[in-house]
């Protein structure tokens, strides 16, 4: 017993010790001098490029079947394809069936990713603009006018995914939660989209397709005057500028998805096979390859516009199932070899593959200077518009326009076949007002359910959680 | 310890009492008085899109439902139609305004109404529009406001001297613009015009006839032009009028052009080699 108190007495001694010299803050806080931290990390514009890389890092997202991880752009499709009328679940199984029967809910899982993963994103690119005063004078403009064009295009997917959005223009802490959790109007996150992207402009060259550039930021400013229904001779402007900077289309189809950051890629977010920076959609897009069943299986709707409408496209578009006939996959972006469609692929791992995702190219651009030149109305024969229509459809095997007149119509139905697969329809249809009359007959005919309200997502109901109901849930969900 | 025990057996017994008095309570209060009320009333709303298409698509609205909180709908067309869906479409008769009311309501049979009046209009197809030319005759007085040189309207002293005016000869009026042969004079205006339109510009030229000369008039890209150099790097189309055989018949001069991706441009003139004449400028849409 009396060694014991001994003990204690030296134990105490000990603790005081330690409290003492813990009063000094190295002792709490040292800097770490091997590794790198916030609070020192940007001294030199070495340090800004890994901070602008990571940007990408982010967008690129992370090859898992985890849930928790952020898998950003590789579950797009999810959200925007199969919830048009271009592709479905193939088993109609878990939440990943909620997109095409319209009855997300907001505890679907995808939505949630999507969502962190491009605020994440934004996050990124605003700690690059926090740190630009390490940047030197001579290549400051470049560096902010990547970190903003990756801003911009992250709130333009989120912006007309889900709505109304808080504004994060800085790099937040946990404890600002009324930024965090206040949504500003639409209005308000377009302006930001169209400074940041003037500036991108202003600042880039086109010196690297998978990196933001001068034509990807002129062709997405454009996008976001057409979205808004607005400012179409500089949206026409922009597609001229973007159309005069040396892209050309691929004269064979296949080869805009078969040969990476080939003349008509403007913006990729580029794969490396069997590696860290490899995809898993591809994978996920083929019968039980992936996590899933298959998903992003095409709709017969689309296949029945491919036929009537895709020219030589339509081979290189979508192809039988061979494990399942009755079924038919997507033939962009295939993680595999085939022989028939003489397709190669040099993956050893199909749900690591290397195929990079296509954001902008040249023949969306032809397309949305079209729609500038039709400028809201419901044709155009304007010579201009009919040279970039005769463009893409040559290069489909097709003849130009046949009576000279480019109906709202036909440019819809050429953007469907032309882009399918490539996250565009759904967009478009609600760009061209046809959104509810299209999609509501397609969930009649598929037996889904579709409301008007279902064409913004739900807020991830996990961010309305952890606002402690701050955050408000868009119309039609609970 | 007899005590303890005496509590204990009393305690549910009071408790018992309580609540069964409690119940009573409850039963003989009149219905709904304690009832919770609706804490999620329903709340109408809707929003509508016209038709966009060819022929009479104009007519068809798109109605899309905002309700909160509701199960069941009604919609009331101005004209006695009615529907049940959430999410209706209604072809109108025809232009003019009309009353839609969505009346909202949940199982509990609480209602809410929403009404808005819809004016429904045939878009019209915008014609180009047609740009004034002012003192297109450089004639004095000839401004809006009844004021102006014949020129004043051509000033643009970042790419050159400004004109002159002569009497004689002219093709309209009774003053034309003259370029005397140092060629250091230019005219220049900015005219507001539709995009991807097409326009014919006419005008009148003549060239004395001493020196071999030339008289230009370009059709630029954009405004606000204040070098000469880059102004004329940015010509749509323009057209060199060298026809020297008389000093005092003006040549009429058409030049036809398409805007493209311009909402702006401009109209410069230069002469070269000798002095130059020009008068009456009109333009018309195609």
């Amino acid at each position: 017993m009396k060694n014991i108190t001994k003990h204690i007495k030296k134990l105490n001694i000990l603790i005081i010790a330690i409290t003492l010299f813990s009063c000094s803050e190295d002792f709490l806080s040292p800097a770490p001098t091997s590794a790198l931290n916030a609070a020192t990390f940007f001294e030199t514009e070495a340090d800004l490029e890994a901070a602008l890389v990571n940007m990408y890092d982010g967008i690129q997202g992370v090859n898992s079947t985890q849930s928790n991880d952020n898998h950003a752009i590789q579950v797009e499709f999810y959200l925007t394809e199969m919830r048009s009328d271009n592709t479905r679940t193939k088993s109609s199984e878990g939440e990943a069936a909620q997109f095409e029967s319209y009855s997300i809910e907001s505890t679907n899982g995808i939505v949630d990713d999507y969502y962190r993963s491009f605020y994440n994103v934004i996050f990124r690119a605003n700690t690059v603009l926090a740190h630009l005063d390490v940047a030197t004078s001579e290549n400051l403009a470049k560096i902010e006018g990547e970190a903003k064009f990756i801003r911009a295009y992250a709130y333009f997917n989120l912006v007309r995914l889900y709505g109304d959005l808080p504004l994060v223009t800085s790099v937040i802490s946990p404890v600002d939660t009324d930024i965090q959790f206040t949504r500003v109007a639409t209005s308000t996150i377009y302006d930001l989209i169209e400074t940041d992207l003037s500036t991108a402009i202003g600042g880039l060259d086109n010196s690297s397709k998978l990196r933001g550039s001068k034509a990807a930021a002129q062709a997405l400013l454009a996008k976001v005057y057409l979205t808004q229904g607005a400012n179409y001779t500089e949206a026409q402007q922009l597609c001229e500028a973007a159309m005069g900077s040396g892209f050309t289309l691929e004269p064979n189809f296949k080869d805009v998805f078969y040969s990476e950051l080939n003349n008509e890629i403007i913006f990729a977010i580029g794969y490396q096979e069997d590696s860290d920076d490899s995809q898993n959609f591809s994978a996920e897009w083929l019968n039980a390859v992936g996590r899933t069943s298959g998903v992003n299986y095409t709709t017969s709707d689309v296949r029945t516009a491919l036929d009537a409408l895709g020219g030589n496209r339509t081979l290189y578009s979508y192809r039988v199932d061979t494990d399942q006939p009755t079924q038919f996959q997507v033939v962009k972006y295939l993680p595999e070899d085939d022989d028939a469609l003489g397709i190669t692929s040099n993956v050893t791992d199909r749900t690591k593959a290397g195929n990079d995702w296509i954001v902008l190219r040249y023949a969306d651009v032809l397309l949305m200077h079209v729609e500038a030149i039709m400028a809201g109305g419901n044709d155009t024969s304007v010579q201009a518009a009919l040279d970039s229509f005769e463009l893409v459809r040559l290069r489909a095997g097709l003849t130009a326009d046949a009576d000279g007149t480019i109906t709202k119509q036909e440019l819809l139905d050429e953007r469907r076949v032309e882009l399918a697969f490539e996250n565009h329809r759904l967009f478009d249809l609600i760009r061209f007002g046809e959104a509810q009359n299209i999609l509501s007959a397609f969930s009649t005919a598929t037996g889904g359910s579709f409301n008007a309200t279902d064409l913004l997502l739900p807020i991830p109901q996990r961010e309305i959680n952890l606002s402690l109901g701050q955050l408000t849930q868009n119309q039609g969900y609970n | 310890m007899k005590n303890k025990f005496k509590n204990i057996i009393w305690l549910p017994v009071f408790a018992l009492l309580a609540f069964t008095i409690q119940s009573c309570e409850d039963q003989f209060e009149p219905a709904g008085a304690n009832s919770k009320a609706d804490e999620t009333p329903p709340m109408a709303s809707f929003s509508y899109s016209q038709g966009q298409g060819d022929g009479e698509v104009w007519k068809d609205y798109s109605f899309a439902n905002l309700s909160t909180s509701a199960t069941t709908y009604v919609w009331e067309f101005e004209g006695g139609a009615t529907s049940s869906d959430v999410d209706p479409t209604f072809t109108f008769p025809g232009e003019g305004l009309f009353m839609v009311t969505l009346t909202a309501s949940d199982a509990l049979g609480v209602d809410s109404v929403f009404s808005e009046t819809i004016e429904v209009v045939e878009p019209e197809i915008p014609n180009a529009i047609v740009p004034e030319i002012l003192e297109p005759s450089f004639e004095d007085n000839s401004l809006a406001d009844g004021s102006g040189d014949g020129r004043d309207s051509w000033r643009n002293s970042a790419l050159g001297g400004v004109i002159q005016i002569t009497s004689s000869p002219v093709q309209n009026g009774s003053q034309a613009a003259k370029f005397p042969s140092a060629a250091d004079r230019i005219a220049y205006q900015e005219l507001t015009v539709s995009p991807n339109s097409d326009y014919i510009l006419t005008y009148y030229y003549t060239l004395k006839t001493n020196n071999s000369g030339s008289v230009t008039v370009s059709v630029l890209a954009e405004g606000g032009h204040a070098d000469l150099a880059s102004a004329l790097a940015a010509k749509i189309v323009d057209f060199e009028g060298s026809d020297q055989t008389s000093s005092s018949d003006y040549v009429q001069v058409n030049i036809p052009f398409n805007t493209g991706a311009q909402s702006v441009i401009s109209i410069l003139i230069t002469n070269q080699g000798e002095e130059a004449r020009v008068d009456n400028f009109s333009i018309a849409a195609q």
